[in-house]
């Protein structure tokens, strides 16, 4: 897998890099701006690029609308926003971009390698990847954004948290990991969910994450 | 020669002409009254601007000034068929002060001043040539019944008249003219009327009242009404001016150059017109009365000191004149400028002080707002970053240390421990200085803090808002603060956030439904009103038992 990686601090560039390394990915050009992710985007053609949101020159929100753009330009690209911070409406401009190939996850997420290591993967394929954070504040603007129909009150605690697991992102297999249970609890989990939810079933992975977030984004506009 | 065929029945063509000799003679007379106007009550007023009786001269001659449109578009009639459409803004119910700033603030109030200061350079002299064209004519005509009481040298032209067959050519002549002179003063007609109805119909932008759009009376710009009719005053005015001395050259130079006596006050109609355009166009200020007011004074002085010099130069008398002018002139300036009049010594000491404060306690605040943009940014690039760094190589080591679960487990209760001082350092930041206030202003910043809160919150703020960035962090905390306190306080309630500028302030308004009986001197809202107060803003908290809270902040924004 090709990957390039945009951020401005040396030392947190130059230490993903040599994480990705370690574990295969190949990492094969660098950047420090917006422009720049442009640039070897389009001179690499990579699978997925890594991108921090505040930026030189403007230090604000800079590498999110670059990545946008890119994402616009190359369809296809994955995306995954590396920020200190969670804010909705960067969530919000990020997956109205399209679901399919993004991710948004806190800097501090890279600590846990084989966590990082998959989101990446999952992006680069098409997948999603987000943030706990992003997706707690999703189900929070579902609850409180007066569109919900009780449909998640209706859910049960475990059905919530596979909910949420999905959300970020994760496969049933991943869930069933993170949960600690068989594969086969969380298949019901996820139908119980889905029926509940009058979402419509699919054996994909990645269109059950992608029904979830529509549902849960209906509710937060 | 069509034109004798006609002649022989009662026709149209007589009617026209008949019609257009009866315009051209009411014309003579109004625009006489109109030349008057304009030439005493218009510089009466402007005069006596700083007087409240300079402003009843006002009133009374824009009143004066629509009585005459009135009468004008009626005469229009007698050419037209019907009188020129008029379209007055409705005079609202309400106070004298509203009453006369809509009279002020209708456009067609202008288009009839306009039209009284043109009827003196226009109307006048094209009636009053038509009027004369036609009295010659007749004249000519009419000749051999009176030229006996002619003296002995008369003459009309080259022709001496001094027997009945030269008084019957005369006549022949004079017959001849008739249709002539027809033709002529239809043309004058045709210019005067058009000029009439150009300056007088209502534009479909003058009153914006009966096109449902909200009635904003001064919104009309009386200053884009009255531009195009002064360039066409001072066009007439300059072509006057060259026709009489043309008729000064032609009649051999006389000794004597009397078309100054034309010039002067035709100077005087245009520099009355120029001063008020001005003041129409300036924008509104504390000396727009003041600068028109002395404008119109020089005005005066020179039409006066012109006078003098053409009048001979002897004794000085504008000298008078003028000083009380000047006089006048001074009071107001005295008035209008007085607050900024020297001021004695103590007053002066405390006016510098109060200046010094007001600038070093903005200066202090904005250092504040920008210190802590500092440290939010010193905070993200510098220990956040070294935690995420420290994160990075301890979830390294723990892969690398896969086969020793003991020291695994170790790493990685230190990688989590590391990531909880991260999530603390995230809020203190954000607590500091959000980013996203500094990155998208203050309607996305209000919304996320209205997403992130416990309780339903609604937002209405406008994005483009954007000011300084010391009262756009005030309004924000104003904000977060009595957030915070609605879900602390008023147990599960909803809460409504506005923002809007109102004049020079951005007042910030928190509503909630709630129990309401909110102690105003209490803690949190002390230091919000701390907060406002050291912007010079005003914060306002109503919270009757059980009629929920509402928090006002009103933060000025101007310079």
């Amino acid at each position: 897998m090709r990957a390039v990686i945009v951020e401005d601090s040396v030392l947190l560039r130059e230490g993903i890099v040599a994480l990705l390394r370690e574990n295969g990915i190949d990492v094969v050009a660098q950047a420090e701006d917006g422009p720049g992710l442009e640039r070897i985007v389009s001179g690499h053609k990579p699978d997925v690029a890594i991108c921090d949101v505040r930026l030189p020159p403007t230090f604000s929100d800079e590498g999110l609308r670059a990545a946008i753009e890119a994402r616009k330009r190359h369809p296809g690209l994955g995306v995954l926003i590396l920020s200190q911070y969670v804010e909705p409406v960067y969530t919000a401009e990020l997956l109205a971009s399209g679901e399919a190939g993004v991710g948004y996850l806190l800097k501090e997420r890279v600590g846990d390698v084989r966590g990082f290591i998959e989101a990446v993967e999952r992006v680069a394929a098409g997948g999603t990847a987000l943030d706990r954070e992003v997706v707690a504040e999703l189900m929070r603007a579902r609850l409180a954004g007066g569109a919900d129909d009780g449909a998640i009150a209706a859910l049960t605690p475990r059905e919530r948290e596979v909910l949420e697991l999905m959300a970020e992102g994760r496969s049933n297999a991943a869930v069933a990991r993170a949960l600690v249970v068989s594969g086969g609890a969380v298949e019901k989990h996820v139908r119980n969910i889905f029926g509940k939810l009058d979402l419509p079933a699919s054996d994909d992975d990645h269109r059950r994450v992608l029904a979830v977030l529509a549902f849960l984004r209906a509710g937060a506009a | 020669m069509l034109l004798l065929v006609s002649t022989s029945a009662p026709s149209p063509v007589w009617t026209r002409w008949s019609r257009d000799l009866l315009f051209h003679l009411a014309g003579c007379v109004t625009a006489t009254f109109g030349l008057v106007l304009w030439c005493t009550l218009v510089p009466l007023s402007l005069g006596l601007a700083i007087t409240f009786f300079g402003l009843v001269v006002a009133v009374a001659s824009l009143l004066a000034c629509r009585w005459f449109a009135r009468v004008e578009r009626r005469r229009a009639a007698i050419v037209l068929g019907a009188p020129i459409a008029e379209r007055y803004a409705p005079a609202p119910d309400a106070r004298w002060t509203a009453r006369l700033r809509a009279l002020l603030g209708d456009a067609t109030t202008w288009r009839d001043f306009a039209w009284t200061g043109l009827a003196g350079v226009v109307a006048l002299p094209l009636s009053g040539l038509a009027v004369t064209l036609w009295g010659l004519v007749a004249g000519f005509v009419t000749l051999p019944a009176w030229y006996w009481t002619l003296p002995d040298a008369a003459d009309v032209g080259v022709w001496e008249i001094g027997s009945l067959p030269r008084a019957l050519a005369v006549a022949v002549v004079g017959v001849i003219l008739v249709p002539v002179t027809g033709y002529l003063v239809r043309g004058l007609t045709i210019v005067e009327v058009e000029i009439m109805r150009w300056i007088l119909t209502p534009r479909r932008d003058d009153t914006p009242a009966d096109e449902g759009a909200p009635a904003v009376p001064g919104d009309a710009t009386p200053g884009r009404v009255l531009a195009l009719p002064l360039s066409l005053h001072v066009s007439f005015a300059l072509l006057i001016c060259t026709v009489v001395a043309i008729i000064w050259i032609a009649t051999g130079f006389g000794h004597y150059f009397w078309p100054i006596w034309v010039w002067l006050p035709l100077g005087l109609t245009v520099a009355i017109g120029v001063v008020v355009v001005r003041a129409q166009e300036a924008p509104p200020s504390q000396t727009r009365a003041l600068r028109a007011h002395g404008e119109f004074w020089v005005a005066i002085s020179a039409f006066l000191v012109s006078i003098w010099l053409v009048a001979g130069a002897g004794t000085f008398w504008p000298f008078f004149a003028i000083l009380s002018f000047a006089i006048i002139w001074a009071v107001h300036a005295i008035f209008a400028l007085r607050d900024r009049l020297p001021l004695g010594a103590r007053e002066q000491q405390l006016a510098e002080r109060v200046d010094v404060l007001t600038r070093t306690r903005r200066g202090a605040l904005d250092v504040q707002a920008a210190e802590l943009r500092r440290i939010e940014r010193d905070l993200h690039d510098g220990a956040q970053a070294r935690l995420v760094s420290l994160t990075m190589q301890l979830g390294r080591a723990e892969e690398r240390v896969a086969d020793q679960p003991e020291l695994a487990a170790l790493l990685r209760g230190a990688r989590e421990d590391a990531g909880l001082a991260i999530a603390e350092l995230r809020d203190l930041a954000r607590g500091i200085a959000p980013p996203i206030l500094a990155d998208r202003g203050l309607a996305a910043a209000i919304e996320a803090l209205g997403r992130r809160s416990a309780i339903p919150v609604t937002v209405d703020a406008d994005p483009d808002q954007r000011p300084l960035p010391v009262v756009e962090t005030a309004a924000y905390f104003v904000v977060a603060e009595a957030l915070t306190n609605v879900a602390k306080h008023a147990g599960g309630a909803a809460a409504r956030v506005r923002v809007l500028r109102a004049g020079d302030d951005l007042v910030v308004e928190i509503a909630d439904d709630g129990p309401g009986g909110a102690n105003p001197a209490g803690g949190g809202l002390t230091g919000l009103r701390h907060r406002v107060e050291a912007l010079d803003g005003t914060l306002t908290v109503t919270s009757p038992p059980g009629g929920g809270t509402t928090i006002r902040a009103e933060l000025p924004c101007g310079p």
